[in-house]
């Protein structure tokens, strides 16, 4: 069965900061061409890389389900190429600087297909006084307050692994591209929309926006120092144990953890008269977390994990990556999915929603970079030629 | 100016956050999200007295229902006959028991989307499991990447996860309309929040099935790719203790930005030194971030920032709470964040970030306050269902819209 976007043109002229929103769009079916200089995408260098043969893993992840076409912007009929693509795509994503976009006319697309959604993605967005600053993926996190979160007093502030900050702007894009479309779909035409990535980033901080508006009617500080694996409310917090660690948590029914320690003699003072009643809930909330740290710190964090959520109690055991190869549940729903990577097999990550009727899958890249053609004969090659 | 999504009809039944930013974000462009929620049910700090609450739920209408009441049930199956969209994020099976799951409502709706982000996903051994974000991050190998190496107990400082899991509950319901466009039918999506953060790590998943190699914390280094210096380094404090401390993110990513930064450190001598001349010499070189440290804990963070980048040096000040809202001049200029000054909430004025996505011509610049429980009921079944206020209120007088 075709996935949901089955039909969906997209040019795709992203860098790192949206180039997943991009593989959302391939993923649920759209056909997503990607153009690239004759001596290969630089994102193709990305690690991590297969072994011995050295085909990129991170590309291969991004980048999949991708049609792709070599534009080389020596040749004189490139821009004429592009612009043969874009008056035939539903969307075109771009980033600013990203490589082509600079031999694209836009405006001549639009005009051509009045219908056609530009998402314009970029650090900062089209003005502001940082509009022209570079901010990769540990720089958009700082600017963008993601850093300043995470880490303990005794580290830096730290980034998120990998490139979680532009996975971020990079949704965001997708759901640009598919609302535009769908208001292009009612209304009969197309749009710019600007996505700028420290926005996107700002957007999606949890409590800490909430902190700096409100932590004052709250009882709490404006701006709460990085605690390390403790969440914001301070009931949730990762926890050592023997062999590994273990998020654990009194929430969301402190009674039935209170119980739960007293079973195992654990509770200590928790049934002191100093910790009842509401407003001596965050004493309370505290001293559990440290009866618990001291309860946990003597336990398999496995049995530990299958016991509590056996209790409803929403613990989650630290799980090192080499564990999810097998995880249960993902095996379960048959989640890992094939990628193709320098002609080899390699489980992957699948599905990230499913779909009853319109499948979201993997698609195997058309060619690689080295036999892409490069005649203007593309789009007879990608079977764009006729208006639909 | 219509917005995007205006005239799409969302049921809402979500809670905490996952849900309610996914809805959010449609009601920011339009949507009519009708948000589900009960006097009798809606638990501390579910209301629109907290903060958090407020924060989700913005854009909304309000609609109270006493699930337990055989009535509210009726009323709740019409509503799902006249939505394109029902979205949970409860526990699996809840919805079923009301009798406003799938399988009820799609006879009857056959072009309803219907959305369920639970947990663990709708089936498999798991799928009963309780979770919140920091459950998930731990299960997904969030938690266990994300800090320094040595140490398995740090992890993200924030429910990335949530906000990720409601960022692809909106992308699939968009992808839904679109299907349902082309076949004229709807259909069920189901989103396990553990398979969305699990998908994260992609790029190090894929490594270690091809090569055998478990990804492991790397600080602010990149875990695959050279670059160096790379990290967040201390600059001169602004107050007192952790939270008055000030610090910068430097990113060099060529050659080019490490002479540069060189260059605005003075070139010292030290930075002659031939191991430094590449990013391959530089990341092994573990004395180079202690220096840069060195220069920068000297430095005025913001002054440093606009010098790096004047320079052409990727470099950000680690910006908080306080920054963002009052200090940073670009989402200033933007307008990024707005008051919202319509009375009747317990907390007073209340405040919105923008949606990021800025349309040409349909701008999505409506901010409307976070309704009280129940405060649209008159409204919300007068335009779906057309009940007239007299059946409104003799629903309210019988106990059940609360």
């Amino acid at each position: 069965m075709p996935g949901p976007l089955q039909g969906i043109r997209v040019l795709d002229f992203t860098d790192e900061r949206a180039i997943y929103g991009a593989k959302l769009l391939a993923d649920l079916g759209a056909d997503v061409v990607r153009p690239e200089p004759p001596d290969g995408d630089r994102l193709r260098l990305r690690g991590p890389h297969t072994e011995p043969d050295g085909g990129s893993l991170w590309y291969a992840y991004f980048a999949s389900s991708r049609r792709h076409c070599v534009v080389d912007r020596a040749d004189p009929d490139a821009r004429v190429l592009l612009g043969r693509l874009a008056g035939r795509a539903d969307v075109i994503l771009t980033c600013d600087g990203a490589f082509g976009v600079d031999l694209l006319d836009i405006a001549a697309a639009r005009a051509a297909r009045p219908t056609l959604v530009h998402v314009a993605v970029s650090s900062f967005g089209p003005d502001g006084p940082w509009r022209d600053w570079q901010a990769p993926d540990l720089v958009a996190g700082a600017l963008g307050g993601a850093v300043a979160t995470t880490g303990t007093p005794d580290t830096p502030p730290l980034k998120t692994f990998g490139d979680l900050n532009f996975m971020v702007s990079g949704t965001y894009a997708a759901i640009a591209a598919l609302s535009a479309l769908h208001h292009a779909r009612t209304a009969g035409a197309g749009q710019r929309v600007d996505v700028p990535v420290h926005e996107c980033i700002t957007a999606a901080l949890e409590q800490v926006l909430m902190l700096a508006w409100y932590g004052e009617q709250m009882g709490r500080g404006r701006v709460l120092p990085r605690q390390g694996g403790t969440h914001w409310s301070m009931a949730f917090t990762v926890m050592p144990a023997q062999g590994g660690a273990i998020m654990a948590t009194p929430m969301p029914d402190f009674d039935a953890q209170l119980a739960w320690l007293i079973e195992h003699d654990a509770h200590q003072d928790l049934l002191d008269e100093r910790y009842q009643g509401p407003e001596n809930l965050p004493l309370y909330v505290g001293r559990m977390i440290e009866v618990m740290r001291e309860w946990v710190a003597a336990q398999d964090p496995e049995a530990l994990f299958f016991e509590a959520q056996s209790r409803h109690a929403p613990y989650g055991w630290v799980l090192p990556i080499e564990r999810l190869a097998t995880n249960p549940q993902l095996a379960a729903r048959g989640w890992w999915t094939d990628y193709q990577v320098a002609g080899r097999s390699v489980n992957g990550p699948g599905a990230p929603y499913r779909f009853s009727e319109t499948p979201w899958h993997l698609r195997a890249p058309d060619i690689s970079a080295a036999e892409t053609p490069t005649e203007a004969s593309i789009l007879a090659t990608l079977g764009w030629e006729a208006h639909r | 100016m219509s917005r995007p999504l205006e005239s799409l009809r969302i049921l809402d039944f979500t809670h905490v956050l996952a849900g309610p930013y996914a809805t959010r974000i449609l009601a920011d462009m339009g949507a009519d999200v009708v948000k589900v929620n009960s006097l009798e049910r809606a638990p501390p700090g579910q209301g629109p007295d907290a903060p958090y609450y407020v924060m989700w739920n913005r854009n909304k209408r309000a609609l109270a229902l006493d699930m337990r009441n055989p009535e509210a049930q009726a009323i709740c199956r019409q509503l799902c006959e006249q939505a394109d969209v029902v979205i949970d994020n409860f526990a699996v099976g809840v919805l079923d028991r009301w009798g406003v799951g799938y399988a009820d409502v799609s006879p009857t709706n056959p072009n309803v989307i219907y959305v369920q982000m639970s947990g663990m996903g709708r089936d498999g051994p798991w799928s009963k499991f309780v979770t919140y974000a920091p459950t998930i991050h731990a299960l997904s190998g969030l938690t266990h990447v994300t800090g320094v190496p040595g140490r398995e107990d740090i992890g993200i400082g924030f429910s990335y996860n949530d906000h990720q899991a409601g960022l692809h509950g909106a992308v699939a319901i968009l992808a839904a309309l679109e299907a349902r466009r082309r076949s004229g039918r709807g259909q069920q999506v189901d989103i396990s929040q553990f398979e969305v953060g699990v998908n994260f790590l992609g790029p190090a998943l894929l490594d270690l099935f091809a090569n055998g190699r478990a990804a492991k914390p790397t600080a602010n280094r990149l875990p695959y790719d050279t670059a160096a210096p790379h990290g967040v380094y201390p600059c001169l404090p602004q107050g007192e203790g952790v939270v008055g401390e000030r610090w910068m993110a430097i990113a060099c990513l060529t050659d080019a930005h490490w002479q540069t930064l060189a260059a605005l450190m003075g070139n010292p001598e030290w930075t002659a030194d031939p191991a430094l001349a590449t990013a391959t010499g530089r990341a092994q070189t573990d004395w180079l971030d202690t220096r840069v440290a060195d220069w920068t804990r000297t430095q005025d963070a913001a002054a440093l920032m606009i010098r790096c980048q004047a320079a052409g040096v990727p470099a950000g000040l680690v910006q908080d709470g306080i920054d963002l809202t009052e200090r940073d001049p670009q989402l200033h200029a933007r307008g990024y964040f707005r008051p919202i000054d319509e009375p009747g909430l317990p907390l007073g004025r209340t405040y919105a970030d923008r949606l990021p996505l800025h349309f040409e011509h349909t701008p999505c610049d409506e901010y409307r306050r976070t309704r009280l429980i129940g405060e649209d009921n008159a409204a919300v079944l007068r335009d779906w269902l057309g009940m007239t206020e007299e059946e409104v209120r003799r629903a309210e007088d019988g106990g059940v819209l609360r």
